[in-house]
């Protein structure tokens, strides 16, 4: 007997998704952290601008030319500060870390995928509330209490939104990097960015609900009644300040080591000597970087805590620590210097540049905290953040010029992207160098509109200011020339599988075994006398 | 001779357990951070010889009763990670509806007291505290509670099995976090006021 079966004329296809509900279900690990880059990016854009704003609003500082009072300066001056942080690096970082983490450890996409997404989404909305909370007339409170309680509550829930997502996206980008490794990867053979996310995630795990609790406190006390302490407004921005001042800057600046040091020893041509040294260097400046304890507004009186043993300490301990790890990355380029051939690729430039930029900062950071130079309240605080900030915002241009082949298949402008990191690092040495002067000079680090406010500093500082607007300008032209390279790759050729020769598993086009921190160095039975 | 040992079964990462740990740990700082204001607070309050809470207005049995029924249930949820590992399903059901009703009354007792207590949330800083930290902490435990419910639920569908125990010992991990941290607030609220 013959069995006739007919096939259907056609085969079911798959079911079709609108774009906006790819957008909205997407859990794709590199489309994840596409997303968060994009509205980081954007955020960042705002961030800036507001900056350029309050640069220009600088320049005289006996009076107010761009805004209404000293109260609208100060919710501008907040916001600039808290978007660059909160709403534009740390989701650049995460981006950066959502699509990479996973290749370089060699998971097939990051665990708790939904809860990645939902960590997204939850910042996004976070994100956009706290800066319609700021634009509202609200924002961190104003000295002279001249904004709306509303406003300021709206801000707060807004920043709680933020830091859930943040910390969600951690969660799942650590245990990604604990559970999800292939045989043979222990944690001393995951990559440098691997590893110094590892360091950062776990800082933020323990910093940012601190945060999150200054919030609900400010929060408690200003809802439906007459603050008592904590809601007050001119107090809820010192309660706030320490995040994104010495040392909690440099937990948000760790990952740029670990993209330096993931570039460095591969343009190189070789194995990075001293490796379990590298790791402890990453992980020391880290923990040096734990600035939840370094909360002024709760000072005992008679003993600031910015002048305690552990602030100043941790002050002088990051310079030579960032100085070995330049060694380091030296010693990689001194041993490899005869495998460099023509123009140094532009992410190998601008890593150099973010470690260089971080040292400043480190060194304006040390500084500040010498009592007698009486600094510590001066504009050298808005400096060391500017350079710390600023060298890891160099540090995300080198990743994404590094790894956006391999992310997006696209390839970018690489010239383009090297002069998008060296406009952006000009802007950053030229604020952060003006401030760190204008701190010297006596000016303080919120100026307000009339000299007294600005700490009655000597001559010469608005002039310097002037030069600081300029940097920022800078620094928005540099991001903006940033995006247009990102841009552009869309439109880019093909990019190659491993266009950079890496090291590392997120370059393998073939199943390799990990014997060593640098697999794809070992399968390829590179011979490398100067391993450790 | 034939070597007829089997091989040992791959280890499995326990990713679920890793993950709660982590989010725990922040919850647990986020109880740090408020500690911290608290207790520096207050010490620079009794350093100045300042009063900290008017006399008589903090309660010690609420509190007591709440630490009791928290360290009750801290037992219970242990009876539910060991019945889920023996694949007992009756023992399970029990233990995770006996938690999730000690968290309950919990709740309830500290919605009472909050209510019962005579200080408004904005009569001094440490009432501003007191109710932010013990507020917290309900909602804490709040979502513990709705946890144990989906385990509950997941549980009648027969899906909490001796294979897939994770869930219920990550909910154990944040239950016992949550008791760790109202051991905190009763020694350092109720009891040291």
């Amino acid at each position: 007997m013959t069995i006739t079966e007919t096939a259907p004329d056609t085969e079911p296809g798959p079911a079709t998704v609108s774009s906006l509900e790819a957008l909205a279900t997407g859990t794709d690990h590199v489309f994840l952290g596409r997303v968060w880059a994009v509205a980081g990016g954007l955020f960042l854009l705002l961030s800036l601008a507001v900056g350029i704003l309050v640069g220009i609003e600088r320049i005289n500082l006996d009076g107010a030319d761009l805004f209404g009072s000293g109260d609208e300066v100060f919710q501008f001056w907040s916001f600039y500060r808290v978007g660059l942080v909160l709403l534009a690096l740390v989701p650049l970082l995460i981006g950066l870390a959502t699509a990479v983490i996973p290749l370089q450890v060699g998971a097939s996409s990051i665990v708790f995928p939904r809860a990645a997404a939902l960590a997204l989404w939850t910042w996004l909305i976070g994100a956009a509330v706290t800066a319609v909370g700021f634009l509202a007339d609200g924002g961190l409170g104003t000295p002279n209490a001249g904004s709306q309680r509303e406003a300021i509550a709206l801000t707060m829930v807004g920043l709680l939104l933020v830091i859930t997502g943040v910390l969600l996206a951690t969660v799942c980008i650590l245990t990604t990097l604990v559970v999800a490794r292939v045989p043979g990867m222990t944690l001393r053979r995951i990559p440098y960015f691997s590893w110094s996310m590892l360091v950062a995630g776990t800082l933020w795990l323990v910093t940012l609900p601190v945060l999150a609790a200054n919030a609900v406190l400010a929060y408690v006390d200003l809802r439906g009644r007459t603050a008592v302490h904590f809601g007050a407004e001119d107090a809820i921005w010192d309660q706030f300040s320490w995040a994104f001042t010495h040392p909690q800057v440099y937990a948000l600046s760790v990952p740029l080591i670990g993209i330096a040091f993931d570039i460095v020893p591969v343009t190189a041509g070789l194995r990075q000597r001293n490796h379990d040294v590298v790791l402890a260097a990453i992980g020391l400046f880290g923990a040096i970087g734990f600035g939840a304890y370094a909360q002024s507004f709760f000072d005992t009186p008679g003993t600031p805590v910015m002048e305690e043993a552990l602030y100043v300490v941790s002050a002088f301990l990051a310079v030579p620590l960032v100085l070995v790890l330049l060694g380091g990355l030296a010693d990689s380029l001194q041993r490899g210097a005869a495998n460099f051939k023509g123009r140094p690729p532009a992410p190998l430039v601008l890593s150099l540049l973010s470690m260089l930029l971080l040292l400043v900062g480190t060194v304006v950071g040390a500084v500040r905290s010498i009592a007698p130079f009486e600094l510590l309240e001066r504009s050298t605080t808005g400096a060391q953040m500017t350079f710390t900030i600023g060298a890891a915002l160099v540090g995300v241009i080198a990743g994404m010029l590094w790894w956006g082949d391999r992310i997006t298949g696209r390839k970018a402008p690489q010239g383009l992207g090297l002069l998008a990191g060296l406009v952006v690092s000009a802007g950053v040495l030229v604020i952060g160098l003006s401030d760190t002067i204008t701190g010297f000079l006596g000016m303080n680090d919120f100026f307000g509109i009339d000299e007294v406010t600005a700490g009655s500093p000597d001559g010469g500082v608005e002039v310097l200011n002037g030069v600081a607007a300029f940097g920022s300008l800078l620094l928005l032209a540099g991001v903006l020339a940033w995006v247009l390279v990102e841009w552009r790759r869309l439109k880019g050729s093909e990019a190659d599988a491993d266009p950079w020769g890496g090291h590392t598993l997120e370059w393998a086009t073939s199943p390799v075994s990990v014997t060593s921190e640098r697999p794809l160095l070992d399968a390829a039975a590179v011979p490398d006398e100067g391993a450790s | 001779m034939i070597d007829t040992t089997l091989p040992a079964p791959p280890a499995r990462p326990r990713t679920l357990m890793v993950g709660a740990t982590m989010a725990t740990g922040a919850v647990v700082m986020f109880f740090g951070g408020l500690f911290a204001v608290y207790f520096s607070m207050r010490a620079d309050a009794m350093a100045w010889g300042s009063e900290w809470y008017p006399e008589g207005a903090i309660q010690l049995s609420p509190g007591g009763m709440n630490m009791a029924t928290l360290t009750v249930s801290t037992v219970a949820m242990a009876w539910a990670t060991h019945s889920v590992a023996r694949n007992d399903r009756i023992h399970t059901y029990l233990a995770l509806a006996l938690t999730a009703v000690m968290g309950i009354a919990m709740i309830n007792q500290t919605v009472f007291y909050l209510n019962d207590i005579a200080l408004p949330v904005d009569y001094s800083i440490s009432t501003t505290l007191l109710f932010t930290i013990v507020g917290a902490h309900m909602v804490m435990v709040g979502v513990g509670v709705l946890w144990l419910g989906v385990l509950l639920l997941r549980a009648f569908g027969g899906q909490d099995t001796s294979r897939h125990r994770d869930l219920v010992s990550a909910a154990a991990l944040y239950w016992y976090a949550s008791v760790a941290v109202y051991s905190v607030i009763w020694i350092g609220i109720y009891i040291g006021k």
